[in-house]
């Protein structure tokens, strides 16, 4: 098969076979004599194109088969059935030389030795890549000036702060400069801080030509570092196409929450005053919502009305979730436009 | 060189040989200094292993108080017990406990987005906690012969058949661990398969009782198996029980093993790699 794009993936399957017991002692035992199987289907016949150089956003909610694809980009797990070509290769046949073109970060997992400190570690992957001192020293000092690394080398890993710990997983699965980097939930559980330096150290490594495939739960991740957005649900591609599209039809909206000094007679009031955005009532009777698109009614405006009407002590303001996107793009809001 | 330039230079396909040499050293010296950093766990590894030999001692001394028996003396079962004990150290559970954990919490995918071969990676480890479990089991050993008036020194003449014999302890022991270990692929679960295996081993290598206070039958077969390389030969050599073309002959079917169960290990770990999972995120 001739590959024209850098990853191909045609018709990616991949099902689970998980052991059917009934809890405690009694199920397994009589899981021994009578095996019973159920299958998963994680990831459901999914076509796939990646150019050199794209940047690509892989969303989708818990357990769409987001991991599971990445997995089998990078040759750890083995299809059930159809193709995956990386750069003409198949990963888990020639996982090796594979190994030596991707880089990936598993958020939920270190590649760190976690009784070591950082340094041995990345010594171990430059010795594994077969990195000369010289090209380890100049990636060290790349991934330095982005991720603050040099603090983090004389630290044994297990001492590492989660942030911490991203980083120089970021820097161990970057230290070889692969051209094709997978980036599994990089941000998990990141403080808004560490999140911003993960966030411009992706931005960097694409604006160098870096093919990268982000998986992620957060929006922000995503709409200043991919052009193009993926999003899979229940093992099946749902959307792909145009990131700026989705953004703005379906992650426009924001909601306010209020919480007023005491609950007005009636929202009508307010209603009146913002007639383009929606007020609904909060979660206790002191406490209200006004979701609204920010484009047609400003932040102040509604701030305004709320005001005008009621007595605000408190107020939040809530971003549109990636999952809030996938489910309506899921339930057919978007149009076919997008649509494979 | 412009990032890009970099991008392009990336390499692709294995590492010539020198460089997979110096990443096999790279992962031994890690795995080492891995252990090497739970000093606490050393020293409680130490006392175990301690008191585990020093009961071997006692149990033989009063075994043997009325003279030899199926040819052993009670100098000599001092040195086989001893020669046995420092083989039984080796790939004792480090590598196997690695292993199964890993890969019963899906950190096996870590391992596998490594540009190393698996069980090539794990042989490297076994290396490096090798030299770690060599230095303590040596130094209980020695402990233990002095504490119990010395040792004889190795057969005369079969000094290079026990050299041999002993090089092929560890990857010996490291074939049947490394599978006992990709059994958790299927049993999702390692404690009984490593007391089963440290049982098998123990019992069938003659590192509790020598083989030949075993039935005919069962010294027959397990002359042939690989357990009796893991800890039996050598300490058979040392003492002079197996010498000459006999000595060599044991060596051989240590070496086919040594070849057998890696070739073995390869196979099951085809197998784990094709139909099983990785778990979780
Ligand atoms: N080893 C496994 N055995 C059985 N089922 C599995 C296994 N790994 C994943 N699954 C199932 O496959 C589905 C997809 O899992 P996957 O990890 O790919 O999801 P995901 O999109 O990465 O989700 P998340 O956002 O939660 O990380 C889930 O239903 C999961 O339970
Ligand atoms: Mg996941």
């Amino acid at each position: 098969m001739r590959c024209v794009s850098l990853i191909e993936v045609a018709q990616l399957r991949k099902v689970f076979r998980r052991a059917d017991k009934k809890p405690g002692l009694a199920g397994s035992v009589r899981h021994l004599v009578e095996r019973r199987f159920v299958d998963k289907v994680a990831v459901d016949d999914i076509d796939l194109r990646v150019e050199a150089g794209e940047a690509v956003a892989y969303v989708g909610p818990n357990g769409a088969g987001k991991s599971t694809t990445v997995k089998m980009l990078t040759g750890v797990l083995v299809p059930t059935s159809g193709t995956v070509h990386v750069e003409g290769r198949v990963p888990h046949k020639d996982r090796i030389a594979n190994a030596r073109r991707v880089g990936v970060v598993f958020g939920q997992r270190t590649q760190l030795w976690w009784d070591l400190p950082v340094r041995d570690s990345l010594e171990l992957l430059r010795d594994m890549h077969g990195l000369s001192d010289a090209d380890y020293r100049r990636n060290l000092e790349r991934l330095d000036a982005t991720l603050g690394l040099a603090e983090l080398l004389p630290v044994t890993a297990r001492k590492l702060s989660l942030g911490q710990r991203m980083r120089a997983d970021l820097a161990a699965a970057l230290v070889h400069t692969p051209p094709i980097v997978f980036l599994d939930e990089p941000t998990i559980g990141l403080d808004i801080a560490v999140k911003d330096r993960v966030r411009a150290f992706v931005r960097e490594l694409v604006a160098e030509g870096t093919t990268v495939m982000l998986t992620t739960h957060d929006l922000g991740d995503i709409e200043d570092i991919c052009r193009r957005l993926v999003i899979i649900d229940q093992g099946r591609i749902v959307y792909d196409g145009d990131i700026g599209t989705v953004v703005e039809t379906y992650a426009r909206e924001r909601t306010m929450h209020f919480s007023v000094a005491e609950a007005p007679a009636s929202l009508a009031g307010i209603a009146a005053r913002l007639p383009d955005a929606a007020v609904a009532e909060g979660p206790s009777d002191a406490q209200l919502d006004v979701t609204f698109d920010p484009a047609v009614v400003s932040s102040a405006r509604v701030l305004a009305a709320v005001q005008a009407e009621a007595d605000v002590v408190d107020l939040r303001i809530d971003e549109p979730a990636i999952e809030d996107v996938v489910r309506r793009v899921y339930a057919g809001e978007l149009g076919a436009g997008g649509m494979q | 060189m412009s990032a890009a330039a970099l991008l392009e230079a990336a390499p692709s396909g294995r590492l010539p040989f020198a460089g997979r040499t110096r990443a096999r050293r790279s992962m031994a010296r890690t795995a080492f200094r891995s252990l090497v950093a739970h000093q606490v766990s050393f020293l409680f590894g130490l006392l175990a292993t301690a008191f585990a030999v020093l009961s071997m001692l006692y149990l033989w001394r009063a075994v043997l108080a009325n003279g030899p028996l199926h040819g052993f003396d009670w100098p000599h079962m001092r040195a086989y017990l001893l020669v046995t004990f420092v083989a039984g150290s080796l790939v004792s559970s480090y590598v196997d406990y690695r292993m199964a954990g890993r890969i019963l919490q899906g950190d096996v995918a870590m391992d596998l987005v490594r540009p190393v071969g698996y069980q090539d990676a794990r042989f490297a480890e076994a290396l490096g906690f090798g030299v770690y479990e060599l230095g303590t089991g040596l130094l209980v050993a020695a402990v233990a012969a002095l504490a119990f008036g010395g040792v004889p020194g190795p057969a005369p003449g079969e000094l290079g058949a026990f050299v041999v014999s002993a090089l092929l302890v560890m990857p010996l022991r490291f074939g049947i661990v490394y599978m006992s270990g990709l059994v958790v692929f299927w049993t999702q679960n390692y404690i009984g398969v490593q007391a089963g295996r440290i049982a098998l081993v123990t019992l069938c290598s003659g590192a509790l009782v020598p083989i030949a206070f075993f039935p005919g039958w069962a010294q027959d077969v397990l002359t042939y198996l690989p357990f009796a390389g893991m800890a039996s030969t050598p300490a058979l050599v040392y003492v002079g029980h197996l010498a000459g073309a006999e000595a060599w002959r044991a060596v051989a079917v240590q070496a086919f093993w040594v070849v057998g169960l890696w070739l073995l290990g390869r196979a099951l770990w085809g197998a784990a790699s094709r139909q099983l999972t990785v778990h979780g995120g």
